[in-house]
Protein backbone atom coordinates (compact mmCIF):
# COMPACT_ATOMS: atom_id res chain seq x y z
CA UNK A 1 0.00 0.00 0.00
CA UNK A 2 1.46 3.44 -0.97
CA UNK A 3 1.82 6.26 1.48
CA UNK A 4 0.53 9.37 0.00
CA UNK A 5 3.04 12.30 0.81
CA UNK A 6 2.29 15.94 0.90
CA UNK A 7 4.19 17.11 -2.72
CA UNK A 8 5.40 20.38 -3.45
CA UNK A 9 7.34 21.58 -6.60
CA UNK A 10 10.29 23.90 -6.09
CA UNK A 11 8.96 27.16 -8.37
CA UNK A 12 9.01 30.38 -8.06
CA UNK A 13 5.43 30.30 -6.05
CA UNK A 14 7.04 27.83 -3.39
CA UNK A 15 10.53 28.94 -3.14
CA UNK A 16 12.85 27.67 -0.58
CA UNK A 17 14.19 29.41 1.98
CA UNK A 18 18.04 30.31 2.71
CA UNK A 19 17.47 27.73 5.52
CA UNK A 20 15.68 25.04 3.56
CA UNK A 21 18.93 25.51 0.79
CA UNK A 22 21.08 25.03 3.55
CA UNK A 23 19.33 21.83 5.33
CA UNK A 24 19.22 19.99 1.78
CA UNK A 25 22.97 20.67 1.26
CA UNK A 26 23.74 19.68 4.63
CA UNK A 27 25.13 23.03 5.46
CA UNK A 28 24.04 26.11 7.09
CA UNK A 29 22.70 29.47 6.17
CA UNK A 30 26.70 31.27 6.70
CA UNK A 31 27.73 28.85 3.80
CA UNK A 32 24.33 29.63 1.92
CA UNK A 33 25.83 33.41 2.25
CA UNK A 34 28.93 32.46 0.45
CA UNK A 35 26.84 30.89 -2.06
CA UNK A 36 25.63 34.41 -3.06
CA UNK A 37 28.38 36.29 -2.48
CA UNK A 38 30.49 34.56 -5.31
CA UNK A 39 27.35 33.93 -7.70
CA UNK A 40 27.01 30.41 -7.70
CA UNK A 41 22.96 31.19 -6.30
CA UNK A 42 20.94 34.16 -7.28
CA UNK A 43 19.00 36.49 -4.92
CA UNK A 44 17.44 39.40 -6.42
CA UNK A 45 18.16 41.90 -3.79
CA UNK A 46 21.41 41.07 -1.46
CA UNK A 47 20.07 44.32 0.76
CA UNK A 48 17.36 41.78 2.20
CA UNK A 49 18.83 39.58 5.02
CA UNK A 50 19.29 36.28 4.48
CA UNK A 51 15.56 35.17 6.14
CA UNK A 52 13.98 36.54 3.38
CA UNK A 53 15.86 35.19 0.19
CA UNK A 54 14.00 33.10 -2.13
CA UNK A 55 15.70 30.06 -4.17
CA UNK A 56 14.77 27.98 -7.15
CA UNK A 57 15.14 24.43 -8.15
CA UNK A 58 18.03 25.53 -10.40
CA UNK A 59 19.71 27.17 -7.09
CA UNK A 60 19.23 23.83 -5.49
CA UNK A 61 20.83 22.12 -8.44
CA UNK A 62 23.98 24.66 -8.34
CA UNK A 63 24.12 24.48 -4.70
CA UNK A 64 24.37 20.70 -4.05
CA UNK A 65 26.59 20.54 -7.30
CA UNK A 66 28.84 23.44 -5.52
CA UNK A 67 28.35 21.43 -2.07
CA UNK A 68 29.77 17.99 -3.65
CA UNK A 69 32.81 19.62 -5.19
CA UNK A 70 34.18 21.15 -2.14
CA UNK A 71 33.97 17.93 -0.46
CA UNK A 72 34.79 15.51 -2.99
CA UNK A 73 37.59 17.68 -4.60
CA UNK A 74 38.61 20.57 -1.84
CA UNK A 75 37.93 23.13 -4.38
CA UNK A 76 36.78 26.49 -2.87
CA UNK A 77 33.89 27.78 -3.56
CA UNK A 78 35.26 31.21 -6.30
CA UNK A 79 36.74 27.67 -8.35
CA UNK A 80 33.33 26.32 -7.51
CA UNK A 81 31.56 28.95 -9.53
CA UNK A 82 34.11 28.97 -11.94
CA UNK A 83 33.36 24.98 -12.63
CA UNK A 84 29.77 24.99 -12.56
CA UNK A 85 29.95 28.10 -14.99
CA UNK A 86 32.09 26.24 -17.19
CA UNK A 87 29.77 22.52 -16.42
CA UNK A 88 26.43 24.82 -17.50
CA UNK A 89 28.50 26.08 -20.93
CA UNK A 90 29.12 22.68 -22.07
CA UNK A 91 25.39 21.11 -21.57
CA UNK A 92 24.18 24.04 -23.39
CA UNK A 93 26.73 23.36 -26.92
CA UNK A 94 25.94 19.51 -26.10
CA UNK A 95 22.34 20.77 -26.52
CA UNK A 96 23.25 22.79 -29.39
CA UNK A 97 24.88 20.23 -31.56
CA UNK A 98 22.12 17.48 -30.61
CA UNK A 99 19.91 19.80 -32.52
CA UNK A 100 22.18 20.31 -35.35
CA UNK A 101 21.90 16.51 -35.41
CA UNK A 102 25.31 16.23 -35.11
CA UNK A 103 25.82 13.25 -32.37
CA UNK B 1 22.44 -8.70 -1.61
CA UNK B 2 26.26 -8.59 -2.99
CA UNK B 3 29.63 -8.30 -0.58
CA UNK B 4 30.91 -4.58 -2.51
CA UNK B 5 34.62 -4.49 -2.85
CA UNK B 6 35.09 -0.92 -2.41
CA UNK B 7 38.90 -1.00 -2.81
CA UNK B 8 38.81 -2.67 -5.74
CA UNK B 9 35.95 0.39 -7.15
CA UNK B 10 38.71 2.51 -6.79
CA UNK B 11 41.41 0.59 -7.72
CA UNK B 12 43.58 0.81 -4.45
CA UNK B 13 44.30 -2.24 -1.75
CA UNK B 14 43.53 -2.35 2.12
CA UNK B 15 46.93 -0.76 2.93
CA UNK B 16 45.94 2.32 0.93
CA UNK B 17 46.12 5.81 2.97
CA UNK B 18 43.58 8.46 3.51
CA UNK B 19 45.64 10.91 0.75
CA UNK B 20 45.57 7.65 -1.84
CA UNK B 21 41.59 6.97 -1.17
CA UNK B 22 41.68 10.74 -2.15
CA UNK B 23 44.14 10.54 -5.18
CA UNK B 24 42.49 7.72 -6.82
CA UNK B 25 38.79 8.77 -5.87
CA UNK B 26 39.40 12.41 -7.88
CA UNK B 27 41.16 10.42 -10.49
CA UNK B 28 37.85 7.81 -10.96
CA UNK B 29 35.36 11.21 -10.77
CA UNK B 30 37.51 12.68 -13.38
CA UNK B 31 37.36 9.61 -15.83
CA UNK B 32 33.67 9.01 -15.37
CA UNK B 33 32.54 12.63 -14.67
CA UNK B 34 29.09 12.32 -16.83
CA UNK B 35 29.79 15.74 -18.42
CA UNK B 36 33.43 14.30 -19.74
CA UNK B 37 32.95 11.00 -19.93
CA UNK B 38 32.79 8.76 -23.07
CA UNK B 39 32.91 5.32 -21.46
CA UNK B 40 28.92 3.66 -22.13
CA UNK B 41 28.60 2.95 -18.58
CA UNK B 42 29.91 5.90 -16.70
CA UNK B 43 26.43 6.95 -14.78
CA UNK B 44 26.84 3.85 -12.81
CA UNK B 45 31.04 3.81 -12.61
CA UNK B 46 30.42 7.18 -10.95
CA UNK B 47 27.61 5.82 -8.55
CA UNK B 48 29.75 3.08 -6.99
CA UNK B 49 33.06 5.30 -7.14
CA UNK B 50 31.02 7.59 -4.84
CA UNK B 51 29.86 5.17 -2.67
CA UNK B 52 33.19 3.66 -2.10
CA UNK B 53 34.87 6.99 -1.04
CA UNK B 54 31.58 8.05 1.00
CA UNK B 55 33.04 4.75 2.78
CA UNK B 56 36.67 4.73 2.50
CA UNK B 57 37.54 8.31 3.50
CA UNK B 58 35.84 8.34 6.93
CA UNK B 59 37.92 6.84 9.07
CA UNK B 60 35.13 5.34 11.51
CA UNK B 61 33.15 3.16 8.40
CA UNK B 62 36.61 2.00 6.49
CA UNK B 63 37.72 0.25 10.20
CA UNK B 64 34.34 -1.61 10.64
CA UNK B 65 34.23 -2.07 6.56
CA UNK B 66 37.99 -3.47 7.08
CA UNK B 67 36.56 -5.71 10.45
CA UNK B 68 33.85 -6.61 8.50
CA UNK B 69 35.42 -8.01 5.34
CA UNK B 70 37.91 -10.00 7.14
CA UNK B 71 35.01 -11.66 8.92
CA UNK B 72 33.75 -11.99 5.19
CA UNK B 73 36.53 -13.71 4.14
CA UNK B 74 36.66 -16.31 7.29
CA UNK B 75 32.92 -17.22 6.99
CA UNK B 76 33.02 -17.80 3.26
CA UNK B 77 29.86 -16.34 2.18
CA UNK B 78 28.75 -17.57 -1.31
CA UNK B 79 28.79 -14.82 -3.60
CA UNK B 80 25.29 -12.78 -3.94
CA UNK B 81 24.37 -13.81 -0.60
CA UNK B 82 25.73 -11.31 1.56
CA UNK B 83 24.04 -10.73 4.88
CA UNK B 84 26.07 -8.60 7.79
CA UNK B 85 25.89 -10.31 10.71
CA UNK B 86 24.74 -8.99 13.72
CA UNK B 87 26.19 -6.96 15.62
CA UNK B 88 29.19 -6.54 13.06
CA UNK B 89 29.69 -2.89 14.30
CA UNK B 90 30.30 -3.02 17.73
CA UNK B 91 32.81 -0.90 18.82
CA UNK B 92 32.49 1.30 15.29
CA UNK B 93 30.55 4.77 15.71
CA UNK B 94 29.20 5.96 12.50
CA UNK B 95 28.06 9.97 12.19
CA UNK B 96 26.95 12.17 9.74
CA UNK B 97 28.04 15.61 11.48
CA UNK B 98 26.02 18.55 10.66
CA UNK B 99 28.27 20.22 7.74
CA UNK B 100 29.19 16.88 6.24
CA UNK B 101 27.18 17.61 3.15
CA UNK B 102 24.04 16.41 1.10
CA UNK B 103 23.25 12.84 2.28
CA UNK B 104 23.32 11.07 -0.99
CA UNK B 105 22.42 7.65 0.17
CA UNK B 106 18.68 7.14 -1.94
CA UNK B 107 21.68 6.73 -4.90
CA UNK B 108 23.90 4.64 -3.45
CA UNK B 109 23.42 0.52 -3.29
CA UNK B 110 21.04 -2.05 -1.01
CA UNK B 111 24.50 -3.23 0.46
CA UNK B 112 25.43 0.38 1.71
CA UNK B 113 22.17 1.41 3.09
CA UNK B 114 21.66 -1.73 5.00
CA UNK B 115 25.09 -1.31 6.68
CA UNK B 116 26.07 2.13 7.20
CA UNK B 117 22.17 4.06 7.06
CA UNK B 118 20.92 2.35 10.60
CA UNK B 119 24.48 2.47 11.98
CA UNK B 120 24.77 6.31 11.24
CA UNK B 121 21.40 6.24 12.87
CA UNK B 122 21.94 4.58 15.98
CA UNK B 123 25.43 6.42 16.23
CA UNK B 124 23.22 10.04 16.65
CA UNK B 125 21.25 8.40 18.81
CA UNK B 126 24.08 6.80 21.28
CA UNK B 127 25.27 10.32 21.25
CA UNK B 128 22.28 11.75 22.77
CA UNK B 129 22.53 14.09 19.75
CA UNK B 130 19.31 16.37 18.46
CA UNK B 131 18.59 17.27 14.99
CA UNK B 132 16.33 17.43 12.26
CA UNK B 133 17.07 14.84 10.07
CA UNK B 134 19.11 14.93 6.91
CA UNK B 135 17.03 15.41 3.56
CA UNK B 136 17.47 12.53 0.86
CA UNK B 137 17.88 13.48 -3.02
CA UNK B 138 16.74 10.88 -5.70
CA UNK B 139 15.78 11.57 -8.96
CA UNK B 140 12.16 10.92 -11.07
CA UNK B 141 12.28 10.02 -14.38
CA UNK B 142 8.63 11.16 -16.60
CA UNK B 143 7.22 11.17 -19.73
CA UNK B 144 7.03 14.34 -21.25
CA UNK B 145 3.40 14.13 -21.41
CA UNK B 146 2.98 13.53 -17.66
CA UNK B 147 5.60 16.83 -16.74
CA UNK B 148 3.19 18.65 -19.13
CA UNK B 149 -0.45 17.30 -17.42
CA UNK B 150 0.68 16.56 -13.99
CA UNK B 151 0.76 12.77 -13.08
CA UNK B 152 0.40 10.62 -10.01
CA UNK B 153 3.36 8.08 -9.87
CA UNK B 154 4.51 5.28 -7.30
CA UNK B 155 8.03 5.70 -6.31
CA UNK B 156 10.22 2.49 -4.39
CA UNK B 157 12.24 3.86 -1.70
CA UNK B 158 15.03 1.53 0.49
CA UNK B 159 14.88 1.92 3.96
CA UNK B 160 16.46 -0.06 7.07
CA UNK B 161 14.99 -1.58 9.75
CA UNK B 162 15.84 -3.94 12.21
CA UNK B 163 14.33 -7.01 12.74
CA UNK B 164 13.25 -9.52 15.43
CA UNK B 165 17.02 -10.93 15.33
CA UNK B 166 18.14 -7.28 15.95
CA UNK B 167 19.98 -7.50 12.39
CA UNK B 168 19.47 -4.53 9.99
CA UNK B 169 16.48 -5.45 7.63
CA UNK B 170 16.08 -4.22 4.30
CA UNK B 171 12.97 -2.78 3.35
CA UNK B 172 11.11 -1.22 0.65
CA UNK B 173 8.16 1.18 0.94
CA UNK B 174 6.41 2.73 -1.63
CA UNK B 175 5.39 6.50 -2.01
CA UNK B 176 2.71 7.85 -4.33
CA UNK B 177 4.05 10.75 -5.58
CA UNK B 178 1.78 13.71 -6.99
CA UNK B 179 3.63 15.21 -9.90
CA UNK B 180 1.96 18.76 -10.55
CA UNK B 181 1.66 19.91 -14.28
CA UNK B 182 4.27 22.16 -16.00
CA UNK B 183 7.85 20.73 -14.68
CA UNK B 184 10.45 20.83 -16.54
CA UNK B 185 13.80 19.34 -16.40
CA UNK B 186 16.26 20.07 -13.43
CA UNK B 187 12.63 20.85 -10.96
CA UNK B 188 12.60 19.52 -7.91
CA UNK B 189 9.50 18.02 -6.33
CA UNK B 190 9.72 17.92 -2.31
CA UNK B 191 8.12 15.37 -0.42
CA UNK B 192 7.74 16.54 3.73
CA UNK B 193 8.72 14.25 6.29
CA UNK B 194 10.60 11.51 3.51
CA UNK B 195 14.35 12.00 4.45
CA UNK B 196 16.16 10.85 6.88
CA UNK B 197 14.27 10.21 10.66
CA UNK B 198 15.08 12.75 13.19
CA UNK B 199 17.52 12.53 16.01
CA UNK B 200 15.99 13.24 19.77
CA UNK B 201 12.74 13.55 18.64
CA UNK B 202 13.22 15.87 15.91
CA UNK B 203 11.05 15.89 12.88
CA UNK B 204 12.22 13.84 9.97
CA UNK B 205 14.09 15.87 7.13
CA UNK B 206 12.83 16.04 3.37
CA UNK B 207 13.34 13.95 -0.17
CA UNK B 208 14.07 15.95 -3.25
CA UNK B 209 13.06 14.53 -6.14
CA UNK B 210 15.02 16.05 -8.85
CA UNK B 211 12.49 15.78 -12.53
CA UNK B 212 14.37 14.50 -15.36
CA UNK B 213 11.95 13.99 -18.69
CA UNK B 214 12.24 10.91 -20.79
CA UNK B 215 13.21 10.89 -24.10
CA UNK B 216 10.44 11.16 -26.60
CA UNK B 217 9.97 10.01 -30.37
CA UNK B 218 8.51 13.49 -31.33
CA UNK B 219 9.77 16.43 -29.38
CA UNK B 220 13.25 17.03 -27.52
CA UNK B 221 13.18 18.84 -24.31
CA UNK B 222 15.77 21.74 -23.56
CA UNK B 223 15.25 23.20 -20.28
CA UNK B 224 11.50 24.65 -20.60
CA UNK B 225 11.40 24.48 -24.19
CA UNK B 226 10.33 21.76 -26.37
CA UNK B 227 11.74 21.04 -29.79
CA UNK B 228 10.31 18.88 -32.84
CA UNK B 229 11.51 18.71 -36.32
CA UNK B 230 9.02 19.70 -38.87
CA UNK B 231 8.98 18.04 -42.39
CA UNK B 232 7.82 19.99 -45.51
CA UNK B 233 7.87 19.46 -49.12
CA UNK B 234 9.72 21.79 -51.33
CA UNK B 235 6.72 23.03 -52.90
CA UNK B 236 5.47 23.98 -49.16
CA UNK B 237 8.71 25.14 -48.41
CA UNK B 238 9.06 27.68 -51.47
CA UNK B 239 5.38 28.82 -51.87
CA UNK B 240 4.25 28.49 -47.90
CA UNK B 241 1.74 26.44 -46.78
CA UNK B 242 -0.74 25.54 -43.78
CA UNK B 243 0.60 22.67 -42.33
CA UNK B 244 -0.81 20.61 -39.34
CA UNK B 245 0.99 19.83 -36.33
CA UNK B 246 0.88 17.68 -33.46
CA UNK B 247 1.25 19.17 -30.06
CA UNK B 248 2.53 17.41 -26.84
CA UNK B 249 -0.38 18.28 -24.46
CA UNK B 250 -2.40 16.46 -27.41
CA UNK B 251 -4.59 17.53 -30.26
CA UNK B 252 -2.93 19.17 -33.39
CA UNK B 253 -2.85 22.69 -34.41
CA UNK B 254 -2.60 24.24 -38.05
CA UNK B 255 1.19 26.28 -38.45
CA UNK B 256 1.97 28.51 -41.01
CA UNK B 257 5.14 27.97 -42.70
CA UNK B 258 6.10 30.57 -44.34
CA UNK B 259 6.71 31.48 -48.49
CA UNK B 260 10.81 31.14 -49.24
CA UNK B 261 11.19 29.14 -46.16
CA UNK B 262 14.65 27.47 -45.96
CA UNK B 263 15.49 24.03 -44.07
CA UNK B 264 16.63 24.72 -40.44
CA UNK B 265 14.06 27.35 -39.85
CA UNK B 266 12.64 27.79 -36.88
CA UNK B 267 8.83 28.37 -36.63
CA UNK B 268 8.04 29.44 -32.48
CA UNK B 269 4.77 28.27 -30.72
CA UNK B 270 5.03 30.47 -28.02
CA UNK B 271 4.23 29.34 -24.26
CA UNK B 272 3.62 25.70 -25.62
CA UNK B 273 6.47 24.57 -23.82
CA UNK B 274 6.95 23.10 -20.41
CA UNK B 275 7.06 24.96 -16.83
CA UNK B 276 3.61 25.98 -15.76
CA UNK B 277 3.14 29.45 -14.95
CA UNK B 278 5.93 30.87 -17.10
CA UNK B 279 5.87 28.74 -19.46
CA UNK B 280 8.88 27.80 -22.55
CA UNK B 281 8.28 27.62 -25.80
CA UNK B 282 7.78 24.77 -28.40
CA UNK B 283 9.69 25.61 -31.64
CA UNK B 284 9.81 23.94 -35.03
CA UNK B 285 12.57 22.69 -36.81
CA UNK B 286 11.97 23.16 -40.79
CA UNK B 287 13.19 20.10 -43.03
CA UNK B 288 12.64 19.64 -46.27
CA UNK B 289 11.63 16.55 -47.63
CA UNK B 290 11.91 15.34 -50.87
CA UNK B 291 9.12 13.36 -53.00
CA UNK B 292 10.62 10.63 -54.42
CA UNK B 293 11.23 10.91 -58.40
CA UNK B 294 10.48 6.93 -58.85
CA UNK B 295 6.84 7.55 -60.71
CA UNK B 296 7.31 9.22 -64.00
CA UNK B 297 4.95 12.23 -63.42
CA UNK B 298 7.23 12.57 -60.58
CA UNK B 299 10.59 12.36 -62.37
CA UNK B 300 8.79 14.92 -65.26
CA UNK B 301 7.84 17.68 -62.42
CA UNK B 302 11.38 17.53 -61.55
CA UNK B 303 12.96 18.10 -64.93
CA UNK B 304 10.37 20.54 -65.46
CA UNK B 305 11.87 22.45 -61.88
CA UNK B 306 14.91 22.25 -63.27
CA UNK B 307 14.04 23.89 -66.66
CA UNK B 308 12.43 26.71 -64.74
CA UNK B 309 14.71 27.28 -62.38
CA UNK B 310 18.04 26.91 -64.77
CA UNK B 311 19.86 30.23 -63.94
CA UNK B 312 19.34 29.05 -60.06
CA UNK B 313 22.97 28.08 -58.77
CA UNK B 314 23.13 26.42 -55.23
CA UNK B 315 26.84 25.92 -55.48
CA UNK B 316 28.05 29.80 -56.43
CA UNK B 317 29.23 30.69 -53.26
CA UNK B 318 31.71 27.80 -53.91
CA UNK B 319 33.11 29.65 -56.48
CA UNK B 320 32.32 26.92 -59.14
Amino acid sequence: MATVSVTTAISASQPLAASELAHACGADTEWVVQLVEVGIVQVTTTEAPPERWQFSSADLQCALEARRLERDFGVGLDAAALILDLQHEVRRLKAVIRAHGLR
Amino acid sequence: MEFKDYYSALGIDRTASEEDVRKAYRKLARKYHPDVSKEADAEKRMRDINEANDVLRDKEKRAAYDALADRVARGGHPQGDFQPPPGWDTGFEFHRGPNQGPADHADFSEFFSSLFGEAERRGAARRNYRARGEDHHAAIEISLEDALNGAEREITLRSQEIDAQGRPAFKTRTLSVKIPAGMHPGQFIRLAGQGMPGHGGEPAGDLYLEVRIAPHKLYRVEERDIYMTLPVTPTEAALGAQVKVPVPTGGAVEVTVPPHARSGLKLRLKGRGLGGKQPGDLYLLLEIALPPATAEAARKAYEQLAQASASFNPRQHLGV
